[in-house]
């Protein structure tokens, strides 16, 4: 297989990952039942707490806390792992590995690295700061990761307005959303319409010739279309801004969450306060 | 004959790039009247719907609906286009287009929302809708998610829902299943006894009879060259084999071989 093909496939593949999504926000769990205003804005206060927090533990708490909701909310414990673990480490390492030496991290040497480098050493401080700043990240991810995996994403859209986003933009990214999946799908058509023609692409500068040739009439098929769908918008009575119906409902749960949520934080603030 | 509620006359319409869609076109549709538009493909069928639904105007000629011209400057005035939009529904060919919300049923409150429908009316009509139209299963999902019917029985309710007097469908069976092709036929009969006006343009013509009251033709000069019953033009069988609109179908029955228009 040539690197167009595979190229080809993973941006298939990682597409219909996202629709996975949907799946998993459809099931019947503790965090897809609720009320996605309160949903979002407990697991921001979440992300706020782990933001603030300075004790490694607070994090861990929070941290526990998100696994404790992945699990009651229909997700798999290996799955969730894997989206959140596998690419924690590849970006946080590079910054936490030299952070535990001495040259970035000063402090009281745990293991000497003398012989390597003159002076050079593991410090205490270096280790704390380091697992901090991982366990932030993983906590960060993980909530991040949680609200995705949990909240169909127009529902999702639709939240973004109690921040006052512009439903202008809303609508815009939910077009997207929804265009990517019809444009992919002639992409993929299109792709097998080539092969069944030619073949397989021996060369890759014929693929790339193939696939330079299908980007220009993409762009205009979806320049066409970008009309079309402005005037199927027109005709149902759109004039510039759009409006739409919100309709949530919250459960005595979603407040207790809110709650909890809150309630780490103002916990989160306090320990900084009195005890660090 | 009853007061023309959409009127063109010697109208042309032309593409970027000067390319012909519409030649010296003159047609009235009566309020009320089931008009089929039939033609080849490229005659300019779509193009007369886009400009019935005032999304495009003529190069030359004139065109009113409802009781006003219609053009560019009439249609700027936000009134004037409320009550033409909330009046005129139109399924276009590609349900795709016309699809454009993340879910089925917020494309269903599109329309009425736009046009300021107050909430408690919206939810009415949407429900009667969605069980008329037997929707239920998919409200919640993307258009992406959907066959070709679905995509085509959504975008006929996302027009329905409006509550239009006219209703403008481009090909709405084309492609389609046979049961759903019945199912969207229902749909459009139950319309016009309601005293809609529907202008449909088909490839359907086994259809045309049952939603038709008056037939168009459209020819490869983009221009109407006849117009009469259903009866009329249907049983001309050389006239639609000339416009591309009929082949004939050979085939065998046991030891007999038939053939006949299809």
């Amino acid at each position: 297989m040539g690197v167009i093909d595979r190229t080809f496939l993973g941006v298939v593949s990682l597409l219909k990952e996202t629709v996975s999504n949907d799946e998993i926000a459809s099931r019947k769990g503790f965090l897809q039942g609720g009320d996605p205003r309160l949903k979002c804005l407990s697991i921001a206060l979440m992300l706020l707490s782990v933001v603030l927090a300075r004790n490694i533990i607070e994090v861990c708490g929070i941290y526990a806390i998100t696994l404790l909701l992945a699990l009651t909310s229909a997700i798999g414990f290996g799955y969730f792992l894997k989206r959140t673990l596998l690419f924690i480490p590849l970006f946080s390492l590079f910054i936490v590995i030299p952070a535990i030496f001495s040259v970035v991290t000063p402090g009281t040497p745990v293991v000497s690295l003398d012989g390597v480098w003159r002076g050079l050493s593991i410090t205490r401080q270096g280790i704390d700061s380091s697992m901090i700043f991982f366990m932030r990240v993983l906590a960060s991810v993980s909530l991040a990761i949680l609200l995705m995996l949990t909240t169909r994403h127009h529902v999702l859209l639709k939240v973004l307005r109690i921040f006052k986003v512009p439903q202008l933009f809303v609508m815009t990214m939910g077009m997207t959303y929804r265009y990517i999946y019809l444009l992919l799908d002639i992409v993929q058509k299109t792709f097998i319409a080539v092969k069944s023609r030619v073949g397989s692409i021996s060369s890759t500068k014929t693929g790339r010739g193939i696939v330079t040739a299908n980007m220009a009439g993409l762009w205009l098929k979806s320049y066409r279309m970008q009309n079309q769908v402005y005037d199927a918008m027109l005709s149902r009575g759109y004039t510039g801004e759009p409006r739409v119906l919100v309709e949530f409902h919250a459960r005595p749960m979603d407040f207790i969450m809110f709650a909890t949520a809150l309630m780490a934080l103002i916990g989160t603030l306090w320990i900084n306060r009195f005890f660090l | 004959m009853d007061q023309p509620i959409f009127s063109l006359t010697d109208v042309d319409y032309s593409y970027p790039g000067n390319i012909p869609a519409l030649r010296n076109v003159s047609l009235s549709i009566a309020k009320g009247q089931r008009v089929a538009i039939i033609g080849a493909n490229g005659t300019g069928k779509s193009t007369l719907l886009t400009m019935l639904d005032a999304l495009i105007f003529p190069s030359s000629g004139t065109i009113s609906g409802l009781g006003k011209t219609l053009t560019e400057k009439t249609m700027a005035d936000a009134a004037v286009q409320r009550a033409f939009r909330s009046s005129v529904g139109f399924v276009f060919q590609n349900p795709d287009i016309q699809l454009f919300c993340p879910t089925v049923k917020e494309d269903i409150l599109f329309g009425p929302l736009q046009l300021g429908v107050a909430k408690e009316e919206i939810m009415r009509r949407f429900d009667s809708i969605v069980e008329r139209m037997r929707l239920s299963p998919l409200l919640e999902r993307s258009p992406h998610q959907l066959s070709i019917g679905e995509k085509k029985k959504a975008a006929i309710a996302s027009m329905l829902i409006i509550e239009p007097q006219v209703l403008l469908l481009d090909e709405p069976t084309a492609g389609l299943d046979p049961q759903t092709t019945r199912d969207i036929i229902a749909v459009i009969v139950d319309a016009h006894k309601a005293g809609k006006t529907v202008v449909m343009a088909t490839h359907d013509l086994h259809l045309v009879e049952e939603i038709a009251d008056v037939v168009h033709v459209f020819g490869d000069a983009r221009s109407i060259i006849r117009g009469g019953t259903p009866e009329e033009i249907l049983s001309d069988n050389e006239f639609l084999k000339q416009h591309n609109l009929v082949h004939v179908h050979v085939h065998r029955h046991l030891h007999t071989v038939h053939a006949h228009p299809h």
